[in-house]
């Protein structure tokens, strides 16, 4: 290993402290690699959760589609494991020659959790090859079970090497307090380093987010393969499939926001002016596109569930109420994107008489952005129940009163959503954030006693007919590409969110960039980078699904029980 | 299938352009890296109104709180009936002029919270330099008062409360003087000459550049002080490759009392 004081010494001879990439210069470089490389470990890390959750169901429910359904998963990993090690060995070959004074500094703090990663790393690979090529020998009793105790571990390995990760990544952006520019590396303890103020945020939310990811593509695979499918019954698979894909993704995207706001509490705990960079500052107009992206995703999800209702025997009971869903939807994307806190010159901050337009403004604060997502939450979930109850009765003596209930407890949350958005106005701000929390304990509680409900009312339910998987308009598989685009366009976007409010520091305020790319880029040229990065990832991913089609033919099975498929998740 | 694969594609290439379009259509802002702000001796008020504005709506981010009037108290509008910033600024606090009040505000955001609002402000003389803090004062005394603030308090080297003992009449003048606030106290001396930006001393401070705990153990005070006033005299062994790294402006940086008792606290680290 190199001594961490030589390593030093030579990042003192600062014509050696950047090195220079052509043509696309060495921020665009390091900039791509680690937002693919991002991509595909977030692809490699949502999918196995499902796969060992579908694989679970397959056991214990004893429906062996799930099992197949598991294991195609499975097989999308193999070569994005490849992928996602590819680029990774680029982002550090760039980080190592482009930036070699801040990865030595780096390195010096981080170095056996380096060592680590890269042995996780090792076992977790081979941890897959067992899960994939013993799916088939170590197919009954025991052995099933240790065969999905493999995709357990498989989790394990992964969840832990993104923590590592992780690790240095926050460090970047909150490195402890009693950390300086005169700190010498060498004396910071390593559990000092990681266990910094966004580490634990970053992790959950990126657990989570990944789980939505995994889904997205996932969907986008089942929808390219539902397209392309000749028969009936490899289309109702993949339709299945689709959905699937769909309802993960869409369940865990409506937890991400919760534990977005940790992770944003926490960045202003950490540091008020990070804070206000990352919600006020030249970061204020990310926000208005992020909301426009999460109004797509929700607009685009419920469509996708609403085109889904037309092939369920009994859901045209509750077609007419779509339009009044999606009306709320509407407002709440239109309040939700609202500008608030703009950066306008003196001039224009003296037209308005303040930094924001004195009517926009009212729909601009958090209080009706609040509002309005937690209403957007509430209607996605209604959807879902909608879907969910479509082609079933309830036959429960007390269903008429379980359903009066349900339709309470929506009613309460939203009230209870609506009377702290208006009342926060009202109070001061650190009152008003406050009321966050009850917003989102209403509408969680909601959405936790309402699915309760209904899985006791749906015993016995009476049947309306199964559903006719494969019936599907093909512009609802397009839904699911919109999704897929979507959800990665909004992953590199937040990513920029993150990083960029680091501004000028390599290590916030303890290791400054001096490089001719230290400036943080608007969000125009940001914008390209991320668009270039997802056609990247997407095609490299196309690549690798039709490798995958090459190699092995769909775990598909022909039968009639394709065609039958009345069971679903959420059934 | 063709049909279908270009359909996939023009939905993909239709909605990253989408994302893109719109992205580039709002307003471009731009995070800049904090630049020395270069004021001349005869700096014109109407240039330091001129440049605090820059600073005010571009990398101070003043203009994310300020304005709002529910994160921070508005300054460029009205505020209360109080007027502007510059019309009330002198009337703050007792005894204190527009001056001293707005940069101890800045120096020191909790010291005067105004009524209603939460400390959240960060300490401005920390994230910008001397000079881009006096010329938002003077921006902000042009919001409805009088410009006072002038060359001489803007110190050269180091920020200097407009109180402060060592700079009266309202801030440091330029000169050698002003390093470290014209101090003789070696640790001072040391923090505002960056010594442990490269060098490592009693713990603290990088190993870029020699260890100095010990340093009275190899050089003498007049070798200390050779080296100080001329980096470029002696390198010490194993260092050869940093040699015209060292800053050599700091004998013209420091007056005599600074430089001998630096020179005697390092000599004395045996």
């Amino acid at each position: 290993m190199t001594d961490p004081l030589l390593l030093l010494q030579a990042a003192a001879d600062t014509s050696r402290a950047y090195g220079e990439f052509p043509v696309i210069g060495a921020r665009a470089f390091v900039w791509i690699t680690a937002e693919v490389h991002l991509m595909f470990a977030a692809f490699v890390l949502g999918v196995p959760m499902f796969a060992v959750v579908t694989e679970a169901i397959g056991i214990f429910g004893g429906d062996e589609r799930y099992d197949r359904l598991s294991k195609e998963f499975t097989r999308l990993l193999l070569v994005a494991y490849s992928a996602t090690a590819i680029w990774g060995a680029m982002l550090v070959f760039g980080l190592s020659t482009l930036y070699p004074r801040f990865w030595a500094y780096l390195t010096t703090i981080f170095a056996p959790s380096m060592w680590l990663y890269a042995a996780l790393f090792f076992v977790e690979s081979f941890t897959l090859y067992l899960y994939y090529y013993g799916w088939d020998r170590w197919k009954k009793g025991r052995a099933k079970l240790g065969h999905w105790t493999l995709g357990i571990l498989l989790n394990v390995w992964g969840t832990i090497v993104m923590f590592i990760a992780n690790a240095w990544l926050t460090y970047m952006m909150s490195p402890p307090r009693d950390i300086t520019p005169t700190t010498d590396p060498t004396t910071i303890k390593l559990w000092h380093a990681i266990a910094n103020a966004t580490w634990m945020p970053i992790n959950v939310h990126r657990v989570i987010a990944n789980v939505v990811f995994g889904g997205a593509i996932v969907g986008a695979y089942a929808s390219y393969r539902f397209l392309a499918a000749r028969t009936e019954e490899e289309r109702a698979h993949y339709d299945w499939m689709g959905y699937v894909g769909n309802f993960i993704a869409m369940s865990a995207l409506i937890v991400l926001p919760f534990a977005g706001y940790w992770l944003g509490r926490e960045i202003y705990q950490y540091d008020q002016s990070m804070g206000i960079t990352m919600m006020g500052g030249f970061m204020s107009w990310l926000w208005v596109i992020q909301a426009f992206l999460i109004a797509v995703l929700f607009l685009t999800g419920n469509y996708y569930l609403w085109i889904g209702m037309g092939r369920i025997p009994g859901a045209e009971r509750f077609r007419p109420y779509t339009k009044y869903l999606l009306i709320v939807l509407v407002l709440g994307a239109i309040v939700w994107g609202t500008p608030h806190t703009m950066i306008a010159d003196s001039k224009e901050l003296a037209a308005m008489g303040g930094s924001h337009h004195p009517f926009l403004g009212a729909l601009g604060v958090m209080s009706a952005k609040n509002t309005a997502v937690n209403l957007m939450i509430l209607t996605t979930f209604l959807s879902f129940l909608l879907y969910r109850r479509a082609n079933t009765r309830p036959v429960v003596p007390w269903a008429r009163a379980g359903t009066i209930i349900q339709g309470a407890m929506f009613a309460v949350a939203a009230g209870v959503v609506l009377f702290y958005g208006i009342r926060g106005y009202f109070v001061e701000a650190i009152v008003r954030i406050g009321f966050s929390v009850y917003q989102v304990l209403a509408v969680l509680s909601c959405i936790v006693f309402v699915t309760v409900i209904d899985i006791l009312m749906a015993r016995g339910a009476q049947s309306l007919g199964a559903i006719r998987w494969g019936r599907m308009p093909p512009r609802s598989q397009y839904a699911l590409f919109i999704l897929a685009v979507t959800f990665t366009w909004l992953m590199g976007l937040m990513g920029f969110a993150r990083s960029g409010i680091r501004q000028y520091w390599h290590v916030w305020q303890v290791m400054q960039d001096t490089s001719k790319y230290a400036a943080t880029p608007a969000l125009g040229y940001a914008s390209k980078m991320i668009s270039l990065c997802v056609l990247i990832f997407l095609s490299l991913v196309a690549f690798v699904f039709w490798l995958g089609g090459l190699a092995e033919k769909s775990t598909f099975v022909a039968t009639a029980e394709g065609e039958k498929g009345a069971r679903h998740v959420g059934h | 299938m063709w049909a279908t694969n270009a359909k996939i594609v023009g939905i993909v290439l239709g909605t990253l352009a989408l994302y893109t379009l719109i992205a580039n259509k709002i307003p471009q802002v731009q995070s800049e890296v904090p630049q020395a702000l270069t004021l001349g001796a005869n700096v014109t008020p109407e240039q330091l109104v001129a440049a605090g504005e820059k600073v005010y709506t571009g990398i101070g981010g003043c203009t994310t709180c300020h304005g709002l009037g529910e994160r921070a108290p508005n300054l460029l509008t009205d505020e209360k009936g109080q007027g502007t910033i510059g019309a009330r600024c002198g009337k703050r606090e007792p005894g204190k002029t527009c001056k001293q009040y707005l940069y101890e505000s800045l120096d020191n955001p909790t010291a005067y919270v105004v009524s209603g609002y939460q400390p959240i402000m960060p300490v401005m003389t920390k994230q910008l330099s001397p000079a881009q803090v006096w010329s938002v004062i003077a921006f902000l005394e042009s919001q409805g008062g009088t410009v006072d603030v002038t060359a001489s308090d803007i110190p050269t080297t180091s920020p200097a409360s407009p109180t402060s003992p060592t700079s009266p009449g309202g801030g440091g003048g330029a000169g050698g003087a002003a390093f470290a606030g014209g101090s003789t106290d070696p640790k001072a001396i040391i923090q505002a000459a960056g010594c442990l930006a490269c060098h490592k001393l009693d713990g603290q401070g990088q190993v870029i550049a020699p260890d100095l705990t010990h340093v009275g153990s190899r050089r003498d005070a007049e070798s200390i002080r050779r080296k100080i006033l001329d980096p470029a005299s002696s390198v010490t062994k194993g260092y050869e490759k940093l040699a015209g790294i060292m800053p050599k402006s700091f004998g013209t940086m420091m007056s005599a009392a600074q430089l001998e008792a630096l020179v005697q606290y390092l000599a004395a680290h045996k």
